[in-house]
């Protein structure tokens, strides 16, 4: 049965840590999130929302941002919704992690971390605000159908 | 975040507990610079305590690296958990610092 739930912050660093602890209280114990799974959710909404104080509601006054959680058996969605500057994440630069240390720029890990650390990222531009949604696959049980660690056909 | 610094052999260790993210993150790199910016270039910095890092605490300890290095000196990494080291792994930082399974092993390395 899914479980669903809401917090919402003003856009400061200060809530970072808020929402972290949330995601943690929702989700830690649920079956198949791991500590693993736990740590790549709670980055890539750390980094998700990192970005939307820091650019979209650049010149603005720090509005709100709300984020849901839901937790099925299958899956982990949690949804960032905020009313500042949208953005373009498939126009956002990657970072290029093999570079060597002269030529590497301190930033733009942000939205790579957030790709790294989730299945599907998908960002809407609504009425009701940008909605950016993260879905993390959780861990199938051990010794399920066809899941015995065999490899199968590509 | 918690930092304690203390000098061990030819290094000062910085040693960080709690979340390095984007609101704490600027406060480590002031320490790290700080200490380079006084003689002390050999950094380690002990990640054990550290529970939750972002790309904030990334750039910072990228940007100190890079500090250490042209001051003529080194910033290598000790005891990661297994959810920091992986911040890490992501950014491909192990190309290109030293970092290391325990704090002994990264104060030896400095010799």
């Amino acid at each position: 049965m899914a479980s669903t739930d809401r917090i919402a912050r003003a856009a400061h660093l200060e809530a970072l840590k808020d929402f972290r602890e949330f995601i943690k209280e929702h989700c830690a114990g649920q079956p198949g999130v791991t500590d693993e799974i736990l740590y790549d959710v709670q980055l890539a909404v750390d980094e998700a929302c990192t970005n939307i104080v820091s650019h979209g509601y650049a010149d603005l006054d720090p509005g709100s941002i709300i984020l849901d959680v839901e937790v099925e058996p299958e899956k982990l969605t949690v949804t960032l919704t905020d009313f500042g500057h949208s953005f373009e994440p498939h126009s956002a630069p990657l970072p290029d992690v093999d570079a060597p240390i002269e030529e590497r720029e301190l930033g733009g890990f942000g939205l790579f971390f957030i790709q790294q650390s989730v299945d599907e990222m998908d960002y809407q531009v609504t009425e009701d605000g940008n909605k950016m949604t993260l879905t993390k696959y959780l861990m199938k049980p051990v010794g399920g159908e066809n899941e015995d660690g065999s490899e199968t056909g590509k | 975040m918690k930092t304690e610094v203390k000098q061990e052999n030819n290094s000062t260790i910085i040693d960080v507990s709690g979340s390095v993210d984007a609101l704490t993150a600027p406060e480590l790199s002031k320490i790290l610079l700080g200490q380079i910016a006084d003689g002390h270039a050999n950094l380690v910095v002990s990640l054990l305590g550290v529970e939750f890092m972002s790309s904030a605490g990334l750039r910072t300890l990228l940007g100190a690296v890079k500090e250490a290095r042209s001051s003529g000196g080194d910033l290598r990494i000790a005891s990661a958990n297994p959810g920091v080291d992986k911040v890490l792994k992501m950014s491909g930082f192990h190309n290109i610092a030293k970092v290391y399974a325990s704090q002994a092993e990264a104060v030896s390395s400095f010799g």
